[in-house]
């Protein structure tokens, strides 16, 4: 113990610094570094998009129900907010069916937001008489919109996930044999599994 | 020991670098949890183009020569094969062929092997029987009408972005594309409008593409 003080004592006597050698802090800065690189790249690459179904070019006055067909069934997001200015532009008799369907569409919003877990998990079966409501309705804003001569209408626009094509051929197959469905124009895209839906910033169009 | 670089300058910025990933790292996560990227979606329309039909699935899509299917499906038809809804071969591409006489809801196809299905990459080959295909559509009386398997099976994967790269090179000869998913629960069916309102084949285009 003696000894060791001596020798520290006699090697700072001799005026020499003591210098600490960096290397090991820098490598590990680089380390972080080279792993921060990396999961920045794998998360762009892995995160789920969110996707929102449009089809703005069609002549710029059509708006979209979306339907996203999953396994499990189907996620519906009904528009609202366009829905207001059409009721502005209706009669007094008719503004009171446009709140209806307004305050029905608002109604599954709120089901849908709070709805627990992902937004990919809240798929509901896709019953007959859901889909017999959404033809109905948007047949009847169409028409109340070409009544009014307000340039409004609403079409279906399909998402198709992957094994979601069951789904998307039986609401298909009960739409032709609806009247209400006959004038609806229809869009449907593929999916990937890993394109999910925002579903607040959809309801806020 | 006096002879050490000082190294004070390159951890600086070594540091530094670090911090400003970590920066990147967060507002990227907070700008992918809001960002919302909008897919526009090509839409039905009626339309007198007559339907050229492919199968798309897994990476290989098959175009139907509906000639010779109604010639096989005949001559099933006429040996007794297709009764009681028996599934027959079509001698085409691995696909099979199924009737239903009394519903009059045309021909459903099964696909058991599509390892002589042409791969997309003959998309661009000019020798490939696919590209041929392709080429002989006319788009001012055809369109090119897929079915697009949606699942992954022990065959193959789900046939979407075959789909989305044959439509994606057809549309570069300005010729128009529809598509309807299917799977081996859901088979595809090629039937006649006039017997069946389902049996509606129409192509699907953005409002920028419409004549």
């Amino acid at each position: 113990m003696a000894m060791s003080r001596a020798i520290k004592a006699q090697r700072y006597n001799q005026g020499q610094k003591l210098e600490i050698s960096l290397f090991p802090f820098l490598s590990i800065f680089l380390c972080v570094m080279g792993v921060l690189s990396f999961i920045n790249v794998l998360s762009s690459f892995s995160t789920p998009q969110k996707i929102e179904l449009t089809a703005k070019l069609e002549h710029g006055y059509k708006v979209a129900y979306q339907i996203f067909s999953l396994p499990d069934g189907m996620i519906s997001l009904p528009p609202v907010t366009h829905l207001q200015k059409l009721k502005e532009a209706v009669d007094n008799t008719d503004k009171k069916t446009i709140e209806e369907i307004i305050q029905r569409r608002k109604k599954a919003i709120r089901t849908l937001e709070q709805q627990p877990g992902s937004a990919m998990d809240i798929a509901s079966s896709a019953d007959i008489i859901d889909i017999v409501q959404i033809t109905h309705d948007i047949r009847v804003l169409n028409e109340l919109a070409l009544k009014a001569n307000h340039l409004y209408e609403e079409f279906l626009l399909f998402g198709i996930y992957p094994n979601g094509g069951q789904v998307y051929q039986k609401i298909r197959d009960v739409m032709t044999l609806l009247q209400d469905a006959r004038s609806i124009s229809i869009g449907l895209e593929p999916l990937d599994p890993n394109w999910t839906l925002n579903i607040k910033k959809s309801v806020q169009r | 020991m006096n002879n050490l670089i000082s190294l004070d300058s390159l951890t600086d910025i070594v540091s530094n670098s670090v911090g400003i990933l970590i920066i990147f790292a967060v507002i990227n996560l907070i700008h992918d949890d809001s960002k919302t990227y909008q897919l526009e979606i090509p839409i039905e329309h009626a339309t007198e183009l007559k339907p050229i039909f492919f199968i798309a699935k897994g990476d290989r899509i098959l175009p139907i020569n509906m000639t010779k299917i109604f010639e096989s499906t005949t001559v099933q038809i006429t040996q007794g094969m297709s009764e009681n809804k028996r599934i027959f071969p079509l001698d085409y591409f691995g696909l099979y062929g199924q009737v239903d006489s009394k519903e009059n809801s045309g021909i459903s196809f099964h696909v058991h092997d599509i390892s002589q299905w042409s791969k997309t990459q003959a998309l661009e080959k000019n020798t490939s029987a696919l590209h041929k295909s392709i080429t002989h559509i006319d788009p001012k009386t055809q369109f090119a009408y897929f079915f697009v398997y949606d699942s992954d099976d022990e065959t193959a994967s789900n046939g979407f972005e075959a789909f989305r790269q044959a439509r994606k090179y057809l549309k570069k000869y300005h010729i128009k594309t529809g598509w309807q998913p299917v799977s081996a629960e859901n088979p595809m069916i090629i039937c006649d409008e006039a017997f069946n309102e389902s049996c509606t084949y129409l192509p699907a285009y953005l409002g920028k593409d419409t004549p």
